[in-house]
Parts: C-alpha cells; sequence; structure tokens
C-alpha cells in the first residue's frame, strides 16, 4: 500500500469514525446529514482528484441522496489559488517567455482558482483574429487560464489509487448499492479532457459559430497564439454570476426573458447541434450588463450523434406531453432497455411520476429527472452514462433557469421547441416513406370501423 | 346503373371537408392551450400541440403571402459561414501551433521564428 493509499484510507476511516461517534444517537436525514458533512471534510483534507470527485458527486443527487449531494456543493467554491511562482513556469514553458512579455500586463494574483486550473486578469499586447467575431485589439482585457503545477500528475495518480481502493472494497461486498466504478471511468474521462486546455478553447469557438446568430449569447473569444495545453487565455466577460442576480436585476436585466432563453439554448445545444454545455452551474454563466447570458468554462461537454439527437428530442417531447409509451420506447433506442416482463410495471411508474411532477401548477424536472434514472435503477435497469448525463443536465438547467426566474416552467419552455424540432423530423423522405403508408391503412382502418 | 349525383358528390365531399375541419380546429384551440392543467397528457397531446404549432405555421405563411417575401432565401449564405469558421479554425490551430514552436526555440536557444 503506498503513503497516499494509507493517507486516503486513515482521511476516511478517521472522519468516517468521528461522523459514527457523532451520529450514534441519530436517524434518517440528520444521520445522513452528519455522514455527508464527514465525507466532505475528508474531500477537502485529502484535495486533489478528491475535489474533482467531490464536485462529480454534488450533481448527482440521484446517484449519492440529497445530503451528500447538497454538502459536496461547497467543494465547488473557491479553492486555495498556488502563487504565481508556481505558475510562472509553466506559462514560460509552454509559451516561450514570462508572462509580463507575453502580455501587455499580467495580474499576478488570480482572479479565481479551482481544482484543476487558475485563472489570472492580463491584457493583449497586440491584437488578434479569434476563430470567429470581431478582432480583439491591443490592450483588449483577457483572462489567462493556467493549470495548476502537479494538478494533472496528482489526478491521475489519486485516480489510479481509487482504482485499487473501489476494487477492494467491492472485493469486500461494501458497493453493492453504488457503481463507483463506473462514476471513476467517467470521472477519469472528464478529467483528462479538461487537462488539455486546447480541448475546452476549441469548444468554446464552436459555440460562439453555433450561436452566431443569437444576440442573447455570448462566448468568449479564444487567443490562440496565447494558447497551449496547459494554458487558455480567452476574451474576458463581465457580468454578474447567477448567485449575484439580485444586483442585475436591479440594472433592469429582463429575467424572465433570459431564464426562458438560457432553458431554450440549451434544448438547440442538445436536438441541433448535438453538443452541449455539461457543467452549468451558477459559477460558470454570467449574465452580462447588457443583458445576454455569457458562457463560461467549457471544461465539461457532453456530444451526441445525429440519430441520438432525434432519440433525445422524441424522448423529451414524451416527458413534455407526459406519455409513457413514447418515453420508453424512445428511451430504448438510447440504451435504456427494458425487459418485456418489467414493461407493464415500469410503464405504470413512469406515468404517476410524469403526472405527479410534470403535471400539476408548474413542472419540477430535476425531481422528476432524478426520479427517472432511480426508478431505472430500481428496477435494475442499466442507465448509460450519457442518458444520465443528459437527464442530470437538463435538470442543471432547469435549477439554473430557476436562480433566473423562480417560477419558470421548464416543460412549458420545452413544448414549442420539441413539438417543432419532431414536426420538422416528419418532413425527412425517410420518415414520410415509412409512415405515410401506416398512416393511410390508419386512416382507412378508422373509416371502415 | 343509377346515374352518378354529382351535386350529392360534391355535398359529401364538402360534409367531410367541414368535418375534419372543426376537429382541426378544436385540436388547434386545445394545443394552443397554456394552461397545464387542461392537458391530458399521452400522444393525443403532442397530436394537438403540433397542430397548434402548424396552425402558428400557416399565419406566418399567409404573412409572408401577403407581404410577398415568400420564398425569398436567407440573407446569410450558410456554406460561407461554415466555410469561414473552418478557415478560422484552421488559423486558429496554426497559432497555436506557432505558439508551441516558438516555445521550443525559446528552449533551445534558437531565438528565431
Amino acid at each position: 500500500m503506498s503513503a497516499r493509499s494509507r493517507r486516503i484510507a486513515g482521511t476516511l476511516a478517521r472522519h468516517g469514525l468521528r461522523a459514527l461517534a457523532r451520529a450514534r444517537f441519530a436517524t434518517g436525514a440528520r444521520r445522513r446529514a452528519v455522514s455527508a458533512q464527514a465525507w466532505l471534510a475528508a474531500f477537502e483534507e485529502l484535495g486533489g482528484a478528491f475535489l474533482k470527485l467531490g464536485q462529480l458527486i454534488s450533481v448527482r443527487p440521484d446517484e449519492f441522496g440529497d445530503e451528500l449531494a447538497g454538502a459536496m456543493a461547497r467543494l465547488r467554491d473557491e479553492v486555495a489559488a498556488d502563487p504565481y511562482e508556481r505558475i510562472a513556469p509553466i506559462i514560460e514553458a509552454d509559451l516561450g517567455g514570462p508572462a509580463r512579455e507575453l502580455f501587455a500586463s499580467f495580474d499576478e494574483t488570480p482572479l479565481a482558482s479551482a481544482s484543476i486550473a487558475q485563472v489570472h486578469a492580463a491584457t493583449l499586447a497586440e491584437p488578434y483574429r479569434p476563430v470567429w467575431g470581431e478582432e480583439l485589439p491591443a490592450g483588449a482585457e483577457v483572462v489567462v487560464k493556467v493549470i495548476r503545477p502537479g494538478s494533472a500528475a496528482a489526478l491521475l495518480a489519486d485516480i489510479a489509487e481509487g482504482r485499487a481502493f473501489i476494487a477492494r472494497l467491492n472485493r469486500l461486498g461494501l458497493l453493492r448499492d453504488i457503481d463507483l466504478t463506473g462514476l471513476l471511468d467517467e470521472f477519469e474521462l472528464s478529467v483528462r479532457r479538461e487537462l488539455d486546455l486546447r480541448v475546452e478553447g476549441r469548444v468554446a469557438d464552436r459555440f460562439a459559430f453555433d450561436f452566431r446568430h443569437d444576440p442573447k449569447i455570448a462566448v468568449p473569444r479564444i487567443v490562440w497564439s496565447r494558447t497551449s495545453p496547459h494554458v487558455l487565455t480567452m476574451e474576458r466577460m463581465y457580468g454578474w454570476r447567477l448567485s449575484e442576480l439580485d444586483e442585475a436585476e436591479l440594472a433592469g436585466v429582463d429575467a424572465h426573458g433570459l431564464a426562458v432563453h438560457g432553458a431554450t439554448a440549451f434544448m438547440r445545444q442538445v436536438m441541433v447541434y448535438g453538443r452541449f454545455h455539461a457543467d452549468l452551474h451558477p459559477s460558470n454563466l454570467f449574465v452580462t450588463p447588457d443583458g445576454r447570458i455569457a458562457y463560461l468554462d467549457f471544461g465539461i461537454v457532453g456530444h451526441l450523434s445525429d440519430e441520438d439527437r432525434g432519440w433525445i428530442g422524441q424522448v423529451l417531447a414524451a416527458f413534455v406531453y407526459r406519455d409513457a409509451d413514447r418515453a420508453l420506447r424512445y428511451s430504448a433506442k438510447l440504451g435504456v432497455v427494458v425487459p418485456p416482463e418489467k414493461i407493464a410495471k415500469v410503464r405504470a411508474e413512469l406515468g404517476v411520476l410524469l403526472d405527479t411532477m410534470l403535471g400539476g401548477e408548474s413542472a419540477d424536472f430535476r425531481h422528476f429527472g432524478f426520479g427517472f434514472l432511480t426508478l431505472l435503477r430500481r428496477n435494475g435497469i442499466a442507465v448509460p452514462a450519457g442518458y444520465g448525463l443528459l437527464v442530470k443536465s437538463l435538470a442543471t438547467v432547469e435549477g439554473v433557469a430557476r436562480r433566473l426566474y423562480p417560477d419558470i416552467d421548464i416543460m412549458d419552455t420545452a413544448k414549442p421547441f420539441v413539438t417543432r424540432l419532431i414536426g420538422e423530423s416528419i418532413g425527412s423522405p425517410e420518415t414520410l416513406r415509412e409512415r405515410l403508408p401506416l398512416a393511410w391503412r390508419a386512416a382507412m382502418r378508422e373509416l371502415m370501423a | 346503373m343509377a346515374e352518378m349525383d354529382v351535386m350529392r358528390l360534391f355535398a359529401m365531399w364538402m360534409f367531410t371537408h367541414e368535418e375534419a375541419d372543426e376537429l382541426m380546429k378544436e385540436a388547434v384551440a386545445r394545443g394552443a392551450s397554456v394552461e397545464r392543467e387542461g392537458m391530458t397528457g399521452g400522444s393525443d397531446a403532442f397530436t394537438d400541440g403540433f397542430m397548434a404549432m402548424v396552425a402558428e405555421e400557416k399565419e406566418r405563411l399567409k404573412a409572408e403571402i401577403a407581404a410577398g417575401t415568400l420564398g425569398r432565401p436567407e440573407p446569410e449564405d450558410e456554406r460561407y459561414a461554415e466555410l469561414k469558421f473552418e478557415v478560422g479554425e484552421l488559423r486558429g490551430r496554426l497559432d497555436q501551433m506557432q505558439a508551441t514552436l516558438d516555445a521550443i526555440a525559446a528552449k533551445l536557444g534558437a531565438g528565431g521564428k
């Protein structure tokens, strides 16, 4: 057992025992809350991959419960930054000179810091023509995101340790109800992508192009001449984080319009472009003073095939119109296969969930989405990672939109969008060839009945 | 063979059209209703919603015909935009590669670009 493994095991055991002592007379929610705080304290102490893993857990209440997911949300907040002296060699090694020579100005005090990277303010020394949009003039304000030294090695080493640790827990039969190996796979993939900042830059450029006709969406322009695998330079965006929205409202922003627009923009990402921002949390979204939604941080992005986009549109339409049959039929095409002997039971349970969560005065997609995933798991039906990510992302979009406008009904917003999308898909020659003879026969059957 | 009653045939056609039109209008009205409580859910609700959107499209079509803008091409040529983006992406990649090249050159002490 390596020193790091011993430290991980020791830290988890110490916090676990402390939680047991604290919660000895507690039951139910109180017990779960104490346990969640213990996990949080252990993850904070262990740092490295545990900070990132905690962030992943924070958006999966379906898998880990509300208490643990809620506690881990604290890990989204700032983590201590590295001093500039540790960051400078990375910029110099990747871009061939010190920051003060590469930029007109460079602020050595970081603007923000997260588990993988930290961000510094700077200004451009010379104009730059970005992939899309207007040229950035000399002196333009930019932010320089730098991968923290040693974070890649520490993260990947922790993931390797984590694998061995989970294998041991599995052998002891302690993880029967939680698929930690699947979570770790998903986690490693996302971490590896995040460790090469060029991937994020390319995604940002693509988003800017996809939303080129939308004046209400802002995406920072990337300065590729000052970008490398470990350094990403992009236009600085000003505005309010969603958590500071009161200030924006005071400035006269149309919160309802923005919430609806933001939710629809997400649906376009999923169902029209096949690329979606899968890490939408309040600190990754700004509302600009001129009333636009600015997307930041494209580290985690979901990708969909053309075929999947169509099926997802159908599943979302099924949710909007509370059509359990349609939901199961098209979910099967996305890999959520319900065995024939369970279809009636799952259909009935889904019908109740649709009517309860989405059929009232105002729909609650977050609880519906996580309820649906739980329903599938309870019935022993495997949920592909992409499907889970999408449901989670839609639930997050609802949460984000509600921060802008608490009374927004995400299903009402989705209704015209998915209806039009499916309507348009009917016009494809393939669909017409397949469906028209069936429609004709159905019409004749009705007439003859 | 009895002679075909053309009036009767047209009357049947008109009747069928009228009935179908009434049903369609009802579907449009149901689909256009924004009251969630009024929706029954299921595939019928989707059909109603779809009919409401078709009715909206019909109104847009009528407006385009009235304005004489029907069938005019989009102002921006999408192919041009796609190509411009592709070239921009390539330029971005070259800029980034040049930055890496400069860094290597600096490390080797070669100095020049």
